[in-house]
């Protein structure tokens, strides 16, 4: 008998076999008496409510949420670049500074990028209350750590010889860190900005629907009420602003040689940096700790949390990360591989999108109407959002790849399908799973919102232990959360690595 | 009067389980026009990478007028100014700014800053562009839309920019046709013997593999497995020299 051998193709389907365990555990736990109000929120879609009161407080809360958006965005990109030039090693080589301080910097930002800006919120809003203000500092702390470790992988391709020229030259060492990092900071932010963008309004969404405000509260408050056109209202809306902040993010042009344009953009990067220092400076200084009086409190509080509950929720956390990220590897290819015509394509196109659009506490929440709250349900509702974002960079690479192979299997008589798979996706399939290795990441810390709606894993006991003032247990459940998202950050790294 | 601009005292480098140089003894005098000749692998980019202070040696010491390199200050270490083989250019940056970059040991931040800008002045770089046969319409091109030829030139000017007193080349001719070969070769040994000027280079040590090209050094030093053949005045060097290291 042959021997099965895995290719790049064959493990990017591979995954999607978590479907069994999962699709039967579903399928028992399915009430049929929600489909009903399922129904009506699909249909809900097409029927929006429009309507002058409506509209003003859309436009209301799109501002707060495009305020708290940009502002978190503008901050953490430019933090994020500095974290990230001095947490790359080209910083340490110019400077002759220990590696000891370099591992210290990098280990302290995967600690912090570990931990979900929603967690980041719930923590914040349990200290300070709910504030305008919370919603940016909570964006801000994990994405400065996760723009901090892009800008620092650009930064880190920088050849080694070009380090050696410049050094040679013997300038200023920070006139040769600028001359270095110059362009790949400049790319960095051409190609991972807007991106970064649409991540920080999605963000503010989703702690809008944990009471921060913007326009995931409006959401948030017409699911409860089950005013689904209304819902829609927002839904829509927020797509809108997505698509929209997304034209005129390209229209804008960084040429680099337009010398007014550059002194702009540097002023722009010093005021923020200035802003933020003396912003956040008031903000600690004018704001009582409501609920945590001192840091004795955490010493103080007893944990209730069992060895064998907390294991429990550990493997929970594991488990859902491993089946969802099998969801979001496996579904796109399998999908568009299946259904591989173009008006099939616009279809899951547009499928995509809203699954990207929409909240995951929202489709979590939509989910619920006709199934009981279990693990299988919200790894299929993390799995099901991140393969919205895994099909978009899927549809992208394959749109803009050389279709020769493709026309050359289909001229010989292959089948359309074979002639994807083979022609097409074979020659894409390494660099899709390096990305899904990177989109794995994400997952593990998004456990953390579904977790906290779904009754599931670490994410449910933290919602659980923050409501009752649990400190040490809210101290345990996040170091718990940190290892796990850096032992998987490492492994997905080797991935990754294996896979450039 | 010892005149000894750069010395190498027992240097050797080991990368690795392999002895890339064994036990270097070498000095450079001033005003001397040094072609190092060796076959791919000998070792020749490793003793240039040495003598500019890239490379540390694992043993021995490197002396820059008679001082330990190690001692020296960014000032005194800026008199050496090196083209390398694979240029090390930044692809990313214009021909004009990659020139402009061999200012930057004698400027502040601030000059690196509006290089990077573009609004810096390059009066001096389009000088030496022009010197190095480049055509203005090259002038404000990122590196990676040049040929190999222009490249060279360019990393070339912006060895010249650099004013110092001492030119480290490996294979500076590559790339360029033969008319070319002679402009840059006066450009960068002319001065060096009639030292019409402070601002040139007064010694160099250029790595080679055309022999043709050897009528204009005054000293031939041969190396093969990292160890030094022969060092030895240009009119002394016959066939046998060559069939050693090659």
């Amino acid at each position: 008998m042959n021997k099965l051998k895995l290719n790049y193709t064959s493990l990017s389907f591979l995954p999607i076999l978590v479907c069994i365990p999962l699709g039967y555990q579903l399928i028992n736990n399915i009430h049929f008496g929600g489909f009903k109000l399922f129904q009506e929120f699909l249909i809900s879609a097409f029927n929006p409510k429009i309507d002058n009161e409506i509209i003003i407080t859309v436009i209301k809360r799109l501002n707060e949420t495009i305020l708290i958006g940009f502002f978190s965005w503008l901050v953490s990109i430019i933090f994020g670049a500095i974290f990230g030039i001095i947490s790359s090693n080209i910083f340490y080589k110019i400077f002759n500074i220990p590696n000891f301080f370099y591992l210290t910097i990098r280990f302290f930002l995967t600690i912090i990028r570990s931990i979900h800006e929603v967690v980041w919120g719930i923590i914040l809003m349990q200290i300070y209350g709910i504030n305008f203000s919370i919603g940016i500092i909570a964006i801000c702390i994990p994405y400065i750590a996760v723009n901090s470790k892009v800008f620092a992988e650009q930064l880190e391709t920088i050849d080694y010889k070009s380090f050696e020229s410049i050094n040679q030259i013997n300038a200023p060492k920070f006139s040769s860190l600028l001359t270095l990092i110059w362009n790949p900071i400049i790319n960095t932010f051409k190609n991972f900005g807007l991106y970064r963008l649409e991540c920080s309004i999605r963000s503010t969404v989703i702690l809008g629907l944990f009471g921060i405000g913007g326009i995931g509260t409006s959401i948030f408050l017409s699911f409860q009420t089950l005013n689904f056109r209304e819902l829609w209202t927002y839904l829509w809306s927020l797509a809108i602003l997505i698509i929209l902040s997304g034209l005129i993010f390209k229209k804008i042009k960084f040429n680099t040689k337009n010398k007014i344009l550059s002194i702009f953009f540097i002023a722009v990067f010093f005021i923020t940096i200035l802003f933020s220092f003396s912003y956040f400076l008031y903000f600690i200084f004018n704001n009582n700790f409501e609920n945590f009086n001192s840091v004795s409190s955490l010493f103080k509080s007893r944990s209730d949390l069992g060895l064998f509950d907390f294991l429990k929720l550990i493997l929970e956390t594991i488990i859902l990360s491993l089946l969802s990220t099998g969801i979001a590897i496996s579904l796109p290819p399998l999908v568009i591989g299946i259904f591989n015509n173009n008006s099939s394509k616009i279809f899951i196109k547009i499928f995509a999108f809203l699954l990207r659009l929409i909240p995951t506490p929202v489709i979590l929440l939509t989910l619920l109407t006709f199934n009981n709250p279990s693990l299988s349900l919200a790894a299929l509702t993390l799995g099901l959002h991140n393969a919205g974002i895994t099909s978009k960079l899927l549809f992208t690479n394959l749109d803009s790849q050389d279709k020769r192979n493709y026309m050359a299997m289909k001229s010989l008589g292959i089948s359309k399908k074979t002639s994807w798979l083979l022609g097409l996706f074979s020659q894409q399939a390494k660099s899709y799973l390096a990305y899904c290795a990177y989109r794995s990441d994400i997952i593990i810390r998004e456990t953390a919102i579904v977790g906290v709606i779904g009754s599931v894993g670490l994410g449910w006991q933290l919602q659980e232990s923050l409501s009752s003032f649990a400190w040490q247990e809210v101290t345990i459940v996040l170091i718990a959360y940190s290892s796990i998202a850096i032992v998987g950050e490492l492994i997905n790294g080797k991935i990754k690595n294996s896979l450039t | 009067m010892n005149n000894t601009v750069l010395e190498l005292e027992n240097i050797s480098y080991k990368y690795k389980n392999d002895l890339i140089l064994n036990k270097i003894n070498l000095k450079i005098n001033s005003g001397e026009k040094i072609a190092l000749l060796g076959k791919s692998g000998s070792g020749k980019t490793t003793l240039i990478s040495v003598l500019n202070g890239t490379i540390k040696p694992t043993q021995g010491e490197v002396k820059l007028f008679n001082e330990s390199f190690e001692e020296l200050d960014r000032k005194q270490k800026s008199k050496i100014t090196t083209i390398w083989q694979d240029l090390r250019l930044i692809e990313d940056l214009s021909a004009e700014q990659n020139v402009n970059f061999g200012l930057l040991a004698e400027n502040n931040f601030y000059f690196a800053f509006k290089n990077l800008l573009n609004i810096s002045s390059f009066k001096k770089a389009h000088k030496y562009m022009k010197l190095c046969r480049l055509h203005n319409s090259i002038y404000d091109k990122k590196i990676r839309k040049l040929s190999g030829g222009q490249k060279q030139r360019v990393a070339i000017a912006r060895s010249l920019i650099q004013e110092s007193n001492i030119l480290l080349a490996d294979e500076p001719f590559n790339n360029l046709d033969p008319k070319l070969i002679t402009t840059i070769k006066n450009l960068l040994l002319e001065n060096v013997d009639k030292n019409k000027t402070k601002k040139s280079p007064k010694t160099a040590l250029v790595a080679l593999h055309r022999l043709d090209l050897l009528n204009d050094f005054d000293k031939v030093i041969g190396i093969r497995d990292g160890k030094i053949f022969f060092n030895i005045k240009r009119n002394n060097l016959k066939k046998i020299h060559l069939e050693k290291i090659y």
